[in-house]
């Protein structure tokens, strides 16, 4: 009686439309049909010196105007062969059969070639290759090192990296995901170093995609991680193209996605996520105090608020005297509890840091003034903070900002706020029965599934030569264990 | 134990009991040499089945049944003891019935994970807490400490106090013999021996030095006085940034109370399952968090009606160590001699 009805997305009921086409032969008549109402798109006739007679159909928008005149158009009108293609060797021409066939080349920035003596369809790729250039990264900046960035343009993004691995084991295997933006996703991988296991469980993602808009490296993401409801990036994104080429070395597989400036590298684990890449160009010392640096600052970023709010409102005994004077004398004052203060605070500090990113560049310093100035002093002078609370959030904003990774910075926002709640019920206990969760959670989560937490849980030893420290490169000798390459050394010489 | 561990040194007082401790230690090996064996034969890769294979079927669920009532006593003993610690020394006025809930909670998180993921989050545990041993290696070199303290090394009279301080420290070194239950998640079984080895080694090194600190701070004389004598000594440990750091140490150590309640609440929930005969049927969240409840409820009256009424005699603690102890030296054995028996027909 209340039988549900079966759902067919816009997608699907368009396929299952063009599902017709996939048999249906090609006439003029119908590809008319098919681009009538599109204001881009031309249908044109032209006459060869030989008197034969040809149509062209394309996209204004989507293909090269300058190289149609001169790869196609010209060619054919001074053509005297029998067969029309072979007037055009510029381009790349296929002949086509079917009418899917065909709407799916003209709609990716194809012409469409029809040749009325022997009725023969064929498209010529002529997509438009204007689009953002080769640009610095502005995600993820370095002082040292490589400058170029991902764009837009998927050829172009593989073309970086085949420029830095020049290896014909370097694969790529090409999927369309997205009933509606057929976006095209590449698989990268080198061939007898990855593991296998990850390229078939990453394929098989892909392949499970089942959505119709999939328009940024992010969405794919989305669909492809093993825990969706977790706070925590299970892939690395990157528009660094040395980051990728680094990853695909030591055994990664790396996944583009067109019309995306960003990669996708799995799987990760959590401390991928505090590395950057100008740790491998600095010394190893200098790296690794870097790199601890940004693990302390994680944990002030996360623990300072929190533990602020646990001092001050259950464990007064444990502030030496000297600061427990000036915690007094500036909180004596002030109307609210330290949760309530530091969550305020919290909150007003997040809407700045939103705020800084919505805004135009020009007006950058007046959010400084407005959000150092007016809500940092005059929240003190207006007793509405401690003047100590305001040096902590101070503190802990800055340190969040020393994460490399932006996802994962906004994880740590709202960790933050759940230890703040444990730290107001339960003081320093709640804070640890947080860490205690967050430590749970982040050894059962998996990256195309693989453990998420390795190479502390599970146990590595080797690996930690790149884990909180940078080791030298020369003793780095082995690739990571827990992501299982094939090839376990790096050096290709004999030793 | 974990709570064991705290109170030690006021059921051994005497310095002589230095030399128990090797003692146990060293037939608490012979034990752990039982278990290896055990390790490495053909049943144990196959867990329930291998019991079954072993004992029969309805053995097994008895030894089940039994089981659930050791798991339960010990959960009781060391939950309540943690919580005990932290109301003596965090929050004096504290609902203990409520960091129960919370502890519990925690628990039913890390367990809900799955046996494979609460068996690795150990490693994170001791990482997370082997720095605390560090703190303590300071008091035996402190000014006060004097050689005397550890005088004298052989008892002049053997007492039926000294007896129990033997059976304390057996039941202390108890906890490996529930790992035979969690064989089928090791994958490397044939260096277990080697491992097993080194983890009692490291007891037995972590049980003398709490000893010998808790001796050189307190003396044989006071100590007998003192409830909670390794917290007291945390407590006068002194930091540049925080004053009472024993607050922050107590709350780090709940890294591994929650890591052994978690897998004892999985071990609870497959031996009800054996008990009652659902072993083969898939397990269910809903189950899993049937069965945390039970152990809250539980837990809560033993809290309320035997724990919180305990003065001088804690009838809980005093089962406890005969249960450990009993099992300690029980569970190996058996499992010892049924391969032989098994060996030989």
């Amino acid at each position: 009686m209340f039988r549900k009805r079966k759902c067919i997305g816009v997608g699907k009921q368009m396929e299952t439309s063009t599902g017709k086409a996939q048999n249906t032969s090609i006439t003029l008549e119908v590809l008319r049909e098919r681009v009538d109402n599109m204001e881009d798109a031309e249908v044109i006739e032209y006459q060869t010196q030989n008197n034969k007679i040809f149509v062209l159909i394309f996209i204004g928008t989507l293909i090269d105007k300058a190289r149609l005149n001169e790869a196609v158009i010209e060619p054919l009108r001074l053509c005297n062969y029998e067969n029309i293609a072979a007037c055009i060797s510029v381009s790349k021409i296929t002949n086509i059969s079917t009418l899917e066939e065909a709407e799916k080349k003209l709609m990716l920035g194809a012409i469409l070639l029809f040749d009325t003596i022997e009725n023969q369809w064929c498209s010529v790729d002529l997509k438009d290759p204007t689009g953002r250039g080769i640009e610095t990264s502005e995600t993820e900046t370095i002082l040292y090192g490589a400058k170029d960035s991902f764009s837009e343009n998927l050829e172009q993004n593989i073309s970086l990296i085949r420029r830095r691995l020049p290896l014909t084991a370097l694969k790529s295997e090409k999927f369309t995901v997205g009933s509606l933006t057929k976006t095209k996703i590449v698989l990268m991988y080198i061939e007898g170093l990855t593991n296998p296991d990850f390229i078939s469980i990453a394929r098989e993602k892909i392949k499970s995609v089942d959505f119709d808009q999939i328009l940024d490296s992010s969405q794919l993401a989305a669909f492809m991680e093993d825990h969706n409801h977790s706070v925590f990036p299970q892939f690395q994104h990157t528009d660094r193209p040395d980051v990728c080429a680094y990853a695909l070395g030591v055994g990664k597989p790396t996944i583009l996605v067109d019309n995306t400036p960003f990669a996708l590298n799995a799987p990760i684990n959590f401390f991928h996520l505090f590395q950057s890449p100008e740790d491998y160009i600095n010394r190893w010392i200098v790296a690794s105090f870097l790199r601890i640096r940004r693990y302390v600052s994680f944990m002030l970023s996360l623990l300072m608020i929190p533990l602020y709010v646990a001092l001050t409102t259950h464990h007064y005994q444990m502030i030496p005297l000297q600061i427990l004077f000036v915690l007094v004398e500036t909180r004596s004052q002030l109307p609210l509890t330290p949760f309530w203060e530091s969550l305020i605070m919290l909150v007003t500090l997040e809407v700045i840091k939103e705020a800084s990113l919505r805004m135009p560049t020009k007006s950058g310093q007046t959010l400084g003034v407005i959000g150092g100035i007016v809500v940092g002093q005059a929240a003190v002078e207006a007793g509405f903070a401690s003047q100590v609370l305001i040096v902590l959030v101070g503190i802990s904003a800055i340190a969040s900002f020393l994460v490399p990774n932006y996802l994962m910075t906004k994880a740590t926002t709202l960790i933050q706020f759940v230890l703040l709640i444990l730290a107001s019920f339960l003081g320093v206990m709640g804070i640890f029965m947080g860490i205690i969760l967050l430590f749970a959670h982040l050894n059962a989560l998996t990256s195309l599934k693989q453990p998420y937490f390795t190479p502390i849980s599970p146990f590595y030893g080797k690996d930690w030569l790149d884990l909180f420290i940078r080791g030298p490169l020369q003793w780095m000798k082995a690739r990571p264990e827990a992501l299982h390459p094939l090839q376990k050394w790096r050096y290709s010489r004999r030793r | 134990m974990l709570y064991f561990a705290i109170i030690m040194p006021v059921f051994l007082i005497y310095p002589y009991m230095i030399w128990m401790i090797i003692i146990v230690g060293i037939l608490s090996q012979i034990s752990i040499f039982m278990l290896s064996k055990w390790f490495n034969s053909m049943y144990a890769s196959k867990g329930y089945e291998g019991f079954v294979e072993l004992f029969g079927e309805r053995m097994v669920r008895l030894i089940a049944f039994i089981g659930i009532g050791f798991i339960f006593l010990k959960v009781i003993v060391i939950i309540l003891g943690y919580i005990e610690v932290v109301q003596h020394f965090i929050f004096p006025s504290v609902n203990t019935n409520w960091m129960l809930l919370f502890i519990l909670l925690i628990c039913w998180y890390v367990a809900s994970l799955g046996m494979p993921n609460t068996i690795r989050f150990i490693v994170i545990a001791f990482l997370c807490t082997a720095w605390m041993l560090l703190l303590l290696l300071k008091i035996p070199f402190k000014p006060f400490t004097t050689i005397h303290d550890l005088f004298p090394l052989i008892p002049y009279e053997w007492t039926m106090k000294s007896w129990k301080g033997v059976l304390f420290i057996w039941s202390a070194f108890s906890g490996p013999e529930y790992l035979v239950l969690l064989a089928p998640w090791f994958n490397k079984r044939e260096k277990i021996l080697k491992y097993m080895t080194i983890g009692n080694t490291f007891t037995i090194f972590e049980y003398l030095f709490l000893f010998i600190a808790s001796l050189f701070f307190f003396g044989s004389h006071y100590l007998g006085k003192n409830k909670l004598p390794v917290m007291e000594m945390i407590r006068y440990l002194q930091s540049p940034m925080f004053e009472r750091i024993d607050i922050i140490l107590i709350s780090v150590y709940l890294f591994h109370f929650v890591f052994a309640i978690s897998i004892f609440l999985l071990l609870f929930y497959g031996a009800t399952r054996i008990t009652l005969k659902k072993s083969k049927d898939q397990t269910t969240r809903l189950g899993f968090a049937l069965c945390c409840a039970i152990f809250f409820i539980c837990i809560m009256m033993s809290n309320e009606l035997l724990w919180k009424k305990a003065t001088n005699q804690n009838i809980l603690l005093e089962l406890e160590i005969w249960a450990g102890a009993f099992t300690y030296l029980f569970v190996p054995l058996l499992l010892f001699i049924s391969l032989k028996r098994k060996g030989h027909s």
